[in-house]
């Protein structure tokens, strides 16, 4: 079999992560190419339904990316992702799928050496925790209809 | 059409110098419908702020709020920005300069720069310094979002040059570049050069030459910076490794202490240790020590006192009040060692420090100096623009202005005060006055796609070899064509480039395509070039979406190209599969009343009307009392001699006169309602209470504040107490009074700065010295006492309190926990005991009048009526809070709602016009629009769905949703910040979020994990 490489899904919002992504850019800071970013208003508009559905399209982790506390352009969307992302995990450890796989993360838009590192951290843990089920049962699927 | 009317020298400011006060002007004039051409002579604009790592009182990062200004002046279409740049001479009156000036080569075109980096990767020696520790950042771009984005050459530095021409691949190096001369014609100029920092070199016994561990402040934000030369690790310059112990000693080249020192207060030195002591401890390690040596802690701006109480209470940052004698590194010691006497002692201590922090402060630089020869200005004796009490930003020639720290010190608030303020007044001498059209540019009309099945079109940069040298564009594009529902997908070079830009335009025209997606840089700088250019060939601007292939793949995974283009193919996918999701989407306008309303008839109120009447708005100026004037028609003189009272009342009778100012006075206000630009006040007028009705586009409060009248120190109880309001009027009615006098005392901070009222008022510490100098100048042998806890005299207004020093008034410090003690004393005298620290004993004065300091307090019960009314945030004493304390102190965090003197804070006559100069600059951005514009990215209710459950109403960070007369969640489009927390709540999924719909971004889930599950 070859080797695990996770899918990794960050919901990064526009006015901190997404720009400390792009700092990150900018400054030529390697990370893993597992990590997609999808681009949000807040991290706040990150819906439980986004989550689920990176999961059962085979997602091995996901995280929202928000701004710093107190720093949220609207406020405390950040917050309110946080709460959404904390009621998640339990959820994703019920049905199996473990809810470390999903995590929140606050960083300002000057953090992308941050941001660097969190995507390296994040696909380092998820490598160790192997393919999430819904993964794997896809890929089985996959090959039956192959074969 | 509009456009041409705009670029008229009579419609157009020249504004000197791009820091923020610059930025601030500059915006608000283009705003305004007014054309700009900003010259500064650094490579980038931003100024001081972009070396900053975080401001106060926030704690925020800079960055982070400085950026989305930047990077909205790079691209108003009014604005010219010429860098590197000089003014040479200037010839000219108000109404029609025509002024000189000189740019030096940069040996970059910079219309064809795309700032790759190229050029720095292969010839780091032509890399100039930056400011910073180790001084060579990697790019010559001072920050990583400097605007203009180009690079700049070294020629002296650089040894093979046809090398460095053939690195460039967009061959936008000019090496045979040359000075070049231009004239600008213009209405009026502004002037924000901002300041140099105070250089420490010369003060041998702070060992700031000799010892690396020795930093100025803003070597030391440059540390803590994420963007700096240790990227954002404290770490100690000499060995690499994290102080435990850092010391920060205040006033350095302020205050006139050392050799070369200016005699000012530089205003923002105490707040800034403050907050980098913070800082520190906050992000590092709390564990960390650190300690302030200062003289007086100047922290006097808004809430700025609850500040300082965090720092020493949440933070345990340690204050001490001395001047140390010296910093010294004794050899084979570790640290830095600090000797001072603390306050109270007759021993010198000796202390070790790893960190050393001078907090140096602002002058005013050569070539602003010479810059003020050349327009003719006149400067005071510090090399500050002169200015008067009345005119804070109108310099001594009509027609030119000034902003910022050229004006005088001061920190990043007041200073984007100043720059709308400055506006303002430079709008004010332009002929044309700037109207804005509807639409900048002249579209086709757009075409209409419903009902036609996707038709996408891909187009990829390579953006040189930011992208190409990394990624196969090419088969990238090919791969591209294979997604279903792609027409065309196509590499199109410099995708940004003017060129590219036609060719995209064309491509969609003859296609007809009806969906674009564009695989290149950040939809952060780029989307709305691209939305203008899919517009341009009749699409609606929000059928654009981006793939961000460059910051966050080739950029990022240039050592993995194989897994690179692997991604890049999902995020291709993955755009086409929301691109097919897009709507057209309308932003929503609606006509702008051109009226506006002002509450409060004060100095504020009044200032703010006749600026915009003279701009041709209608005004009513709505006052609460029976006439106009305010607390300033209490008033008689400022600390610089002039004559409020007679200010004051030509005010009123200007207001009287114009014919744009609808006065109402006995107004108060009980109902409003309406969306920012269309507004409907309701108010009761007169002694008959009648109800009136005004329809306006924009609210502006001066409502004021009230003198405070605390129980305390026999005031009210005895006829020799009076507050320095009375003293004022007292002085100028009855100097016989006066010249009887023997002992004066005034108490500092009397109902300030306590328990009940936590904040600083500001004005309390330069109102004592202006009355003690006038005591002393009629009655030279009276004796006055200020007793004070912090002098507080900030800016220039320390030259005053250093006269009156100088004049024999005794200044005497009191601790907050040992206030004086007063009691009734003989023949109408009153007792006063106070200790004085210098001896170290308790003194008892007979006063033949006791001044209290006093200062101002909110208005609490009218403010209170107008925030429940107008729906408007208070700070915690019952001051209106601005949108953003640093960058938006004028603005009201309710769109179309600004604030104008001591409604905001406590401040001075000056700064109170300042502050509504600046107001009228705010609402002006907003009244030159014919339309309101609501923007796309709202959240919508479908009513169907709608269950009326509330979620959403409690969700909103605004408080917009609410349920309506059919029963279901309305949201105001106008009022919606488009951030979705509502649409993320909603548990019927009855909310969607324009630009952000739930199918579009499933869509791209889908497209990602596509390859997957086939």
């Amino acid at each position: 079999m070859e080797k695990f490489e996770p899918v990794i899904v960050a919901f990064c919002c526009h006015y901190c992560a997404y720009t400390a992504a792009d700092m990150a850019g900018s400054q030529r800071l390697d990370y893993p190419p597992n990590v997609k970013i999808i681009r949000v208003p807040c991290s706040g508009k990150v819906d439980a339904i986004h989550i689920l559905k990176a999961f059962e399209r085979g997602a091995d982790g996901v995280y929202v990316a928000g701004c710093l506390e107190g720093d949220c352009h609207f406020k405390n969307g950040n917050l309110k992702a946080e709460k959404q992302v904390q009621y998640l995990r339990k959820s994703l450890d019920e049905i199996g799928i473990g809810g470390d796989r999903l995590e929140m993360v606050f960083m300002s838009a000057g953090m992308g050496e941050f941001f660097a590192r969190k995507a390296k951290e994040m696909t380092e843990k998820i490598r160790e925790l192997g393919p999430s089920p819904v993964h794997t049962q896809l890929e089985q699927q996959a090959r039956q209809k192959a074969s | 059409m509009s456009y041409q009317l705009d670029n008229k020298p009579d419609n157009r400011v020249l504004v000197v110098g791009g820091g923020m006060g610059g930025i601030r002007t500059m915006l608000d004039l283009a705003e305004s419908g007014h054309s700009v051409v900003l010259v500064d002579s650094a490579r980038s604009i931003g100024g001081l702020m972009t070396q900053l790592d975080r401001t106060f009182p926030t704690n925020n990062c800079d960055l982070c709020t400085l950026s989305p200004h930047l990077s909205q002046s790079g691209r108003q279409e009014r604005i010219e920005l010429l860098t590197m740049t000089q003014i040479t001479g200037m010839e000219g009156e108000r109404g029609a300069f025509s002024v000189t000036v000189k740019t030096a080569p940069r040996y970059i075109d910079m219309e064809k720069c795309t700032a790759c980096g190229e050029c720095f990767k292969h010839f780091p020696d032509c890399v100039r310094f930056t400011p910073g520790l180790d001084h060579r950042a990697p790019t010559c771009m001072r920050y990583p979002q400097a605007i203009p984005q180009a690079y700049s050459v070294d020629m002296a530095a650089c040894k093979d040059l046809q090398a460095l021409v053939d690195i460039c691949p967009a061959k936008a190096i000019v090496p045979d570049d040359t000075e070049k001369t231009r004239t600008i014609e213009c209405g009026s100029i502004v002037l924000a050069p901002g300041a140099e920092v105070f250089d420490p070199k010369g003060l041998d016994y702070l060992g700031y030459s000799s010892q690396p561990d020795i930093v100025t402040s803003l070597e030391y934000e440059r540390i803590l910076s994420a963007s700096g030369p240790t990227s954002g690790q404290l770490v100690r310059p000499s060995d690499k490794k994290q102080p435990q112990k850092i010391a920060w000693i205040q006033c350095i080249g302020s205050r006139g202490i050392q050799k070369g020192a200016q005699s000012y207060c530089s205003s923002a030195c105490c707040m800034f240790a403050l907050k980098e002591a913070m800082v520190t401890k906050e992000r590092f390690q709390d564990s960390i020590e650190a300690t302030i040596f200062y003289m007086d802690m100047r922290t006097f701006g808004k809430d700025y006192e609850l500040y300082l109480q965090q720092a020493k209470e949440r933070f345990g940052v340690r204050l001490v009040r001395c001047r140390p004698h010296s910093v010294v590194h004794k050899q084979g010691a570790q640290g830095l060692e600090i000797q001072y006497l603390p306050e109270g002692q007759a021993q010198q201590v000796c202390e070790e420090f790893d960190m050393v922090v001078l907090s140096t402060g602002f002058l005013v630089g050569q070539q602003t100096r010479e810059m003020a020869n050349i327009l003719g200005i006149d400067l005071d004796s510090h090399g500050f623009a002169k200015t008067g009490s009345f005119t804070p930003v109108a310099t001594s020639k009509p027609g030119i202005y000034v902003a910022g720290l050229f004006e005088s010190p001061k920190d990043i608030p007041e200073t984007m005060v100043q720059g709308s303020a400055a506006a303002c007044m430079a709008a004010g001498d332009l002929s044309a006055k700037g109207i804005l059209s509807g639409q900048e540019e002249e579209f086709p009309p757009e075409r209409d796609i419903s009902g036609e099945e996707p038709r996408v079109g891909v187009f990829l940069c390579d953006c040189g070899e930011n992208i190409g040298g990394v990624l196969d564009v090419q088969k990238l594009a090919d791969y591209a064509q294979s997604l279903p529902g792609v027409v065309v997908a196509q590499s199109v070079g410099h995708g940004c480039s003017s060129q590219s830009m036609e060719r995209i335009t064309s491509i969609v025209e003859s296609e007809k395509l009806n969906r674009v997606v564009i695989g290149g840089c950040s939809p952060r700088t780029h989307e709305k070039r691209f939305q203008d250019t899919i517009r341009k060939a009749g699409l609606n601007p929000y059928l654009l979406e981006m793939a961000n292939i460059r910051d966050q793949i080739t950029w990022v995974h240039a050592a993995e190209p194989e897994l690179a283009a692997k991604k890049a193919q999902s995020l291709i996918r993955m755009a086409v599969g929301a691109a097919k999701m897009a709507r057209p989407l309308a932003d929503s306008t609606l006509p702008m009343n051109k009226n506006a309303l002002v509450v409060g008839g004060g100095v504020a109120g009044m200032t703010t009307a006749l600026e915009l009447a003279r701009h041709g708005h209608k005004v009513y100026l709505a006052e609460r009392s029976a006439k106009l004037g305010g607390n300033a028609a209490k008033l008689r003189k400022t600390l610089e001699g002039e004559d409020v009272r007679a200010f004051v009342n030509g005010l009123v009778e200007k207001v009287k006169a114009s014919e744009n100012i609808s006065v109402i006075t006995g107004a108060i206000i009980v109902d409003h309602s309406g969306i920012p630009g269309m507004f409907k006040t309701g108010m009761q007028v007169g002694p008959q209470m009648f109800y009136r009705q005004v329809e306006h586009g924009v609210t502006v409060l001066a409502t004021g504040a009230l003198g405070n009248h605390p129980d305390q120190y026999l005031l009210g109880k005895s006829d020799s107490v009076i507050t320095q309001l009375e003293m004022d009027s007292l002085i100028e009615d009855k100097p016989e009074k006066v010249k009887s006098w023997s002992n004066v005392v005034m108490i500092q901070c009397v109902g300030s700065r306590s328990p009940e009222n936590p904040n600083c008022s500001r004005i309390c510490c330069q109102a004592a010295v202006k009355n003690a100098l006038r005591i002393v100048e009629i009655n030279p042998d009276a004796r006055v006492f200020v007793l004070y806890r912090d002098m507080r005299t900030f800016g220039l207004s320390e030259d005053y309190y250093q006269e009156a020093r100088q004049k024999g008034v005794f200044f005497v410090r009191y601790s907050q926990d040992a206030p004086p003690k007063v009691d009734q004393g003989q023949d109408g005298c009153v007792k006063v005991v106070f200790n004085e620290p210098v001896i170290g004993a308790d003194l008892e004065v007979e006063a033949d009048c006791l001044c209290l300091s006093t200062g101002l307090v909110a208005d609490d019960e009218n403010n209170e009526d107008l925030a429940l009314i107008f729906k408007l945030p208070r700070t915690k004493d019952g001051f209106f809070l601005e949108d953003h304390v640093k960058l938006r102190p004028v603005d009201l965090p309710v769109p179309g709602f600004f604030v104008a003197g001591t409604a905001h804070s406590p401040k001075n006559i000056r700064d109170s016009i300042a502050q509504a100069q600046a107001a009228a600059s705010r609402a002006r951005t907003m009244l030159a629009a014919n339309e309101i514009s609501t923007g796309a990215a709202v959240a919508k209710v479908d009513g169907q769905k709608c269950a009326a459950c509330l979620i959403c109403v409690r969700a909103c960070p605004f408080g917009v949703p609410f349920i309506n007369a059919e029963g279901y969640s309305q949201i105001d489009p106008a009022r919606c910040r488009g951030c979705g927390v509502c649409a993320a709540a909603c548990p019927a999924k009855a909310i969607q979020l324009m630009q952000f719909e739930d199918d579009r971004i499933l869509a791209k889930l889908e497209s990602l994990f596509e390859r997957m599950v086939a």
